[in-house]
């Protein structure tokens, strides 16, 4: 006796309908947050590529395909490499001094001694204030008729360094950086004590045994462990070096004499004062391509180095 | 059938009482019809923002009919705002907005301000208003603004210190390099003067170049763009200011970190004698001087020959958006801000001086106002004319120059010959984005 073996086929389906099936929960998710980042990100990020390419002025209807010429006078721009050079000093003591100080001072706090409260509260502190409210602080602090930092120096006698901090083009961008990094120590300070809680205190012990000094302990066992904390802080504070406005525009608006033009102030100026909203569109550009190359490159490169 | 031609006789009679009735009934209604004019300006500090919203309170009063929305935005915010606004057609109809071709000349240019040709004959502004405010807010020939501020640029100085200080008010470029030096010597900054973020340096110029060439031909320049700014006439303006001042001693060494109004704050506490700026600290002076005699007089004669010069510009003018569904009411709120008793407020309380004619007797004033008020009035008596105020009729390229420049001249780091030729590169520059230049 033979058995007929009976038919039973599972119900076919398509792969686009399984695709459909499996992903579409997600997709629903998704789609609103990806609908306002097209709106609010994708189409004025398209807009202004499409503007970069006009000679538009922001007010009239017509605007006139130009090609590559507002990318061709940039090249020629001398405002713009010198706000470029300001741009990358700003990135480069930007970085390294908020990020230099914050992880001092997360160590000094990281064991919690007596008062670690009040000295994280004062020290987050800055972070709270928007960069204007610093600006016209520091600039009240920089102020040659009654700031208090040149009678200070007057003070303790060292009147020869007093000046004006903020009109003298030698120092006029230090004097802006000291003011952003005194406001961004805060957040280093904390994303790193944040981190230094995951650091493991048996590796650090082991390491003692193993008759390892402080700083050997610091840069072989406590570093390695927040290189993660690392990369987010550096490539945050590397985008905002690049993308820097707001303090430069309140305490100089780019001067003495264009000696702390960004590429952001030369951009407002550019779009707002001058008109000229496909030049500012095409800078605009520029610096979000070099923000993202640097950020990726920095990355890529502490990736490389772990792996 | 002729009973059918009297009825429709009697149709037809009735149709016109009619017709006659109900033309005045929908002008009526008309006229009551409930109109909302969103109206943007610059009064931001609470004084001026309260004469605004009382001026325009009297408007809605007179016409129950109308209500003003008002927002007022800060210079830089309205730089920033109106020009995506209006031209996005979501702007407001009435604005209070920088009078020069970088501002408002630009939305003109664009076909977005409505010309008030028809309704300056309407009112009367034609006549009312003095000739060089209307020049300065019309394209082409063509009214767009009524021009509410006007600017008188000169010297300040505090009498009563200098009395108490033997000093005297120098009338010449070389009796100002001996005054900074004597009142130096006693502890004084000489002048006022503060240059950070740079625009204060704009009226410095215009003062010293106006005079070396005159008014008219200042005009020419400006106005028909016939000269140049690389002359030597200019270059040695452009030297008085900023290489023999400066070499004087006249002001703070760290001239361009000093904000503006730190700069006034420093003549009105006594620790300068002069101040080189505008009719607009007239106000401020009467609140923080009371005890000090100050006098407004011109800037010092520069070279032999030269005349003593005023300088005068347009700072801001109320415009109508070409997209307003209310052009007539808009029309109407502007020429009731232009009104005597309107004046008077704007004069007597925000100390904004109004280019109409108006009995300034009505007004109480302090003696500064009083004075800029005379010398205002006793010009458009005479028809004499006053200097340029060169920014607020240059084009944005050339502004920026002035301010870049002026600022590597006080640090050392440019000559007057270098910033001539710059200034005239950037008009030059200028120039085609310069068609919406004011001009008659």
């Amino acid at each position: 006796m033979s058995a007929q073996p009976t038919a039973f086929a599972a119900p076919r389906v398509s792969p686009t309908q399984r695709w459909w099936n499996r992903y579409r929960a997600g997709i629903f998710f998704v789609l609103p947050a990806m609908l306002l980042y097209l709106i609010f990100v994708g189409y004025p990020f398209i807009q202004t590529i499409y503007f970069s390419l006009t000679d538009w002025n922001g007010v009239r209807p017509t605007k006139n395909f130009i090609g590559l010429a507002n990318y061709q006078e940039m090249i020629r721009d001398p405002l713009l490499w010198t706000s470029l050079r300001n741009n990358v000093t700003w990135v480069i003591v930007g970085t390294v001094a908020p990020m230099a100080i914050g992880l001092l001072l997360a160590m000094l706090l990281w064991r919690q001694p007596r008062g670690f409260n009040l000295f994280r509260t004062i020290f987050f502190m800055p972070q709270v204030l928007s960069a204007v409210v610093i600006g016209i602080i520091w600039s009240w602090i920089y102020n040659p008729i009654f700031g208090n930092l040149n009678k200070l120096l007057k003070a303790i006698g060292l009147g020869d360094f007093a000046r004006g901090w903020l009109g003298d083009p030698s120092v006029a961008l230090y004097a802006i950086l000291v003011a952003a990094i005194w406001a961004e120590v805060g957040f280093v300070f904390v994303v790193f004590l944040a981190g230094l809680q995951n650091v493991s205190k048996d590796l650090l012990e082991a390491a003692t045994i193993d008759g390892a000094n402080s700083w050997q302990r610091f840069k072989d066992v406590t570093v390695p462990q927040l290189s993660n904390v690392i990369n987010v802080v550096t490539a945050l504070l590397l985008i905002g070096g690049f993308n820097v406005f707001d303090i430069v525009f309140v305490m100089t608006g780019g001067g003495p004499a264009n000696a702390t033009e960004v590429i952001a102030t030369l951009t407002y100026k550019e779009a707002f004062t001058q008109n000229r909203v496909g030049y500012a569109s095409a800078l605009s550009l520029v610096m979000t391509v070099v923000a993202l190359v640097a950020s990726v490159a920095f990355i890529r490169l502490r990736e490389q180095r772990e792996g | 059938m002729q009973r059918i031609r009297s009825v429709g006789m009697m149709v037809a009679a009735i149709a016109l009482l009619c017709s006659l009735m109900v033309g005045p009934l929908l002008g009526q209604a008309r006229a009551q019809e409930q109109v909302e004019l969103r109206v943007w300006d610059q009064f931001t500090v609470p004084e001026e923002s309260a004469v605004a919203d009382a001026i325009y309170a009297a408007f809605t009063e007179a016409n129950p009919n109308v209500t003003i929305v008002r927002e007022a935005f800060s210079t830089e915010q309205m730089r920033d705002t109106v020009n995506t606004a209006i031209s996005s057609g979501s702007g407001p109809d009435v604005i209070f907005y920088d009078a020069g071709p970088g501002y408002a000349g630009v939305l003109a240019d664009a076909g977005f301000l409505l010309p008030l040709t028809d309704y300056a004959a309407e009112y009367g502004w034609d006549e009312r208003v003095s000739p060089p405010a209307l020049e300065a807010t019309s394209l082409n020939g063509v009214l767009f603004g009524m021009p509410l501020q006007t600017d008188l640029i000169g010297m300040y100085a505090n009498k009563t210190l200098l009395d108490q200080e033997g000093l005297t008010v120098p009338t010449t470029l070389d009796e100002m390099v001996a005054f900074c030096g004597a009142a130096a010597e006693k502890g004084y900054i000489p002048i006022a003067f503060a240059n950070n973020p740079g625009w204060s340096a704009f009226h410095q110029f215009s003062m010293t170049a106006n005079q070396n060439i005159g008014p008219e031909a200042m005009r020419d320049l400006l106005v028909n763009k016939n000269g140049r700014w690389d002359t030597p006439e200019l270059t040695e303006a452009i030297s008085a200011y900023f290489e023999t001042m400066r070499d004087a001693g006249c002001f703070s060494p760290d001239v361009n970190a000093i904000p503006y109004d730190d700069g006034t704050a420093i003549f009105y506490t006594g620790q300068a004698l002069l101040n080189t700026t505008g009719s607009w600290i007239a106000g401020e002076i009467a609140t923080n001087m009371p005890d000090q005699e100050v006098v407004f007089v011109p800037f010092p004669l520069i070279k032999d020959g030269n005349e003593s010069t005023w300088i005068s510009g347009v700072g801001s003018a109320y415009y109508i958006n070409a997209a307003t569904e209310h052009p007539d009411e808009a029309a109407a709120f502007v020429d009731s801000l232009f009104s005597q008793g309107a004046v008077e407020q704007w004069l007597g309380e925000a100390k904004y001086f109004v280019p109409v004619e108006f009995d300034a007797s009505a007004i109480e004033i302090d003696p500064v106002t009083a004075q800029i008020v005379t010398v205002l009035q006793e010009a458009g008596d005479s028809g004499a004319q006053f200097g340029y105020n060169i920014d607020v009729m240059a084009p944005p390229a050339f502004n920026e120059m002035m301010q870049n420049g002026f600022q590597a001249m006080l640090n050392g780091d440019k000559t007057a010959e270098q910033q001539a030729a710059d200034l005239q590169a950037a008009w030059e520059e200028g120039m085609p984005a310069a068609d919406a230049t004011p001009t008659s």
